[in-house]
């Protein structure tokens, strides 16, 4: 909580020191190494790691400022997922007579993407107005693990909903952009995956640029460092509110849209995504946006290296023991967190 | 939540009249789900399998609420440790022949032993953070039984021997029900001691709890150490009688499966959790084989009432029935006070 003021008092040999700046260093050498011997786990690194950044970008947005740990964020990836998926078909169905229009084929999987976060939205705002501020009127006693485990069973139902509608069938496309692969640093990369790289970095650029240079991103910031303070400022709570809600699920369904061919739609899709959004924002230090962006590349390289040395079946399991490892040094996770009441609830 | 009403003193008379009554209750339900199985639809196979299954997950229910209820901590790695009960059962029972019965109390004890290792490692940090952390603990777990293929078999699936020599169901519904009352009857007893005071001490305020001496990571440890210990045996017998083990298990689903009954029962009871089990299971179980059609109907109804819970209704089918009754002891005394004014 001390460590604007420290950080002026403390040696600058001492400030770098510490226990976060050596696993960021360890991670730039990794990274470093790999791109000079092995560039496939860079480039995979980054691809991924911007996916996990969105995702865990609006995990730590909500939590920071509603204080919600919102179990339920792996479903606005499938919800995304599925909005691309539906609109997405028909659209590929029109162009399959026409392949030789170039501009359909390049333009074709954008609207589906983004409907899907506009989608992702609107349930996350549907969310905030049905649930949370039920929720909030009644009491806000415990409020985080009472939303964490409302949250759980928002994920259930939608999960079993998705099943009950749409079937267990795996709703996939092979790929939304059907070119050749192309070569980067030796390594080759899907163009679907260069585009999902792209989509993340501009939406990660937005969505900071929102958060630090807008009105309303700083009225986000000042609710989540002072709830009272930013209402007596003239901030209408709800509205932030729902709009936090809402950003943070867009996102999420950005993502699950964006990521449609590499994970195929089904109703247990947004499982694994959810596990990385927490590892990362729990890594990270809960409601930490920036340090979310940041773990999320971390997180991503743990991946990599696990499935590159130990198989695909550890992918969540080396990363998950080396998070509890570092947690043990750094409970409040690696770039702390500033967020009111999460010790003491 | 937090806050200790003052409760108006009762005499002695009233205080035992209310055991004696919870004793009768307790004493008339337990009747009830002896009997249950020659009561006309349960008397069919299909029906006393459902009894199994909503004695067993009502166990594990009791199981959850004694750390969710008490200690406030959410332990969301539980079905893990129902896992490694499992696992360590059936390995004993493939492996070394060792009888099902013994595996149980060995399934026991290695989960117990899991969760006194995870409970020291998450316990020291508070709320969602243990609860996030158990999680993890969960999904490694989970994971590792996953990726060991030479010993769990992994995703194909392990057999295990039954843990009775007979496929009849009955018998089975009967040992899982001495093991829910046994569960119930154990972690009771704990409560309402010395060492269960401290719990809720911990669970309503940990600071005033440090303050009076209580030393809270002692406390929390053996809790979460007991209740991951009662996971395993459930687990054990799980293994034993549905015989094919997978992962999935372990899974997160599961865990979410037992809060929610464990919540709608009532946070803070057991009893609530416990009872409320019996019809949950058996309803959504028939839900499931009538409404094939609809997969996941069952589920989609478990979270709703979860949410439906979590909202309106916090204190659950335990909390409904304790202020029904606070409410039923208020009436007869004004009825009792309205006689003696009367008559003086």
């Amino acid at each position: 909580m001390t460590t604007a003021t420290n950080l002026r008092t403390v040696p600058l040999a001492r400030r770098f020191l510490t226990f976060t700046w050596g696993v960021v260093a360890l991670v730039v050498l990794v990274l470093a190494i790999a791109l000079i011997f092995q560039p496939s786990i860079f480039v995979d690194t980054l691809v991924t790691g911007g996916m996990w950044a969105l995702m865990a970008g609006g995990l730590a947005l909500v939590f920071g400022v509603m204080n919600i740990p919102n179990f339920a964020h792996g479903e606005m990836f499938m919800i995304g997922g599925l909005v691309s998926w539906v609109i997405y078909q028909p659209i590929r169905d029109a162009f399959l007579n026409d392949p030789k229009n170039m501009f359909l084929q390049v333009v074709g999987p954008i609207p589906g993407i983004l409907v899907a976060a506009v989608v992702g939205f609107l349930v996350g705002v549907l969310l905030e107005t049905v649930l949370f501020r039920a929720l909030r009127k009644r009491s806000r006693d415990q409020w985080v693990m009472n939303t964490f485990l409302l949250t759980a069973g928002v994920s259930v139902m939608l999960v079993n909903g998705d099943r009950m509608v749409f079937g267990n069938d795996y709703r996939g496309v092979p790929r939304y952009w059907d070119v050749h692969s192309l070569q980067i640093l030796g390594v080759p990369v899907a163009v679907d995956r260069i585009a999902v790289f792209v989509i993340a970095m501009i939406s990660i650029g937005v969505f900071s640029y929102f958060l630090q240079r807008t009105r309303t991103g700083r009225a986000m910031r000042a609710v989540s460092q002072d709830e009272t303070g930013a209402q007596m400022a003239g901030i209408s709570l709800n509205r932030i509110f729902m709009l936090t809600m809402g950003l943070s699920c867009g996102l999420a369904a950005l993502a699950g849209a964006a990521l449609l061919s590499i994970f195929p739609n089904s109703p247990d899709v947004g499982v694994q995504p959810l596990y990385l959004a927490w590892y990362v924002v729990i890594l990270a230090g809960l409601g930490n946006v920036q340090g979310a962006i940041a773990g999320a590349f971390i997180v991503s390289l743990l991946q990599t290296l696990a499935v590159t040395y130990l198989g695909l079946g550890w992918v969540d399991v080396a990363p998950t023991a080396v998070i509890i490892l570092i947690l043990l040094f750094k409970p409040s996770g690696l770039f702390g967190s500033e967020v009111k009441g999460v010790w003491e609830q | 939540m937090a806050t200790v009403t003052a409760m108006p003193a009762r005499s002695r008379k009233q205080v035992v009249g209310r055991s004696r009554r919870t004793l009768a209750a307790a004493v008339a339900l337990i009747l009830f789900a002896i009997v249950l199985p020659f009561i006309p639809p349960f008397t069919g196979q299909d029906y006393q399998r459902y009894l199994v299954g909503a004695a067993y997950t009502a166990a594990l229910a009791v199981a959850f609420d004694f750390t969710a209820g008490y200690i406030d901590i959410v332990n969301f790695g539980f079905a893990a440790f129902v896992g490694i009960g499992a696992y360590t059962s059936a390995l004993l029972a493939v492996d070394l022949g060792l009888p099902p019965g013994l595996g149980l109390i060995a399934g026991a004890g290695a989960a117990g032993l899991v969760g006194l290792a995870t409970g020291m490692l998450t316990l020291r940090l508070r709320g969602i953070y243990a609860a996030v952390m158990a999680w993890f603990v969960g999904l490694a777990l989970m994971g590792l039984v996953r990726n060991l293929t030479d010993i769990t078999r992994g995703s194909m699936g392990l057999n295990v021997p039954r843990l009775l020599g007979t496929d009849d169901n009955l018998p089975y519904y009967y040992v899982m029900l001495a093991l829910l009352l046994v569960t119930i009857a154990v972690l009771t007893y704990v409560i309402r001691s010395n060492v269960g005071l401290a719990f809720r001490a911990i669970g309503q305020n940990l600071q005033a709890a440090r303050a009076s001496g209580i030393n809270p990571t002692r406390f929390l440890v053996l809790n979460f150490t007991l209740s991951c210990a009662f996971a395993g045996l459930m687990g054990g017998f799980y293994a034993h009688y549905y015989t094919i083990l997978t992962p999935d298990l372990m899974s997160t689903t599961r865990t979410i499966e037992v809060l929610a009954v464990a919540y709608i029962g009532g946070r803070g009871s057991l009893w609530g959790p416990a009872i409320i089990a019996f019809p949950l299971y058996i309803g959504t179980e028939l839900l499931r084989t009538q409404l094939a059609s609809l997969p996941g109907l069952h589920l989609v109804l478990y979270g709703l009432l979860l949410i439906v819970v979590m909202v309106y209704w916090p204190g659950g089918v335990a909390g409904v029935v304790r202020k029904t009754a606070l409410w039923w002891e208020r009436r007869s005394e004004k009825a009792a006070d309205a006689t003696t004014s009367s008559a003086s």
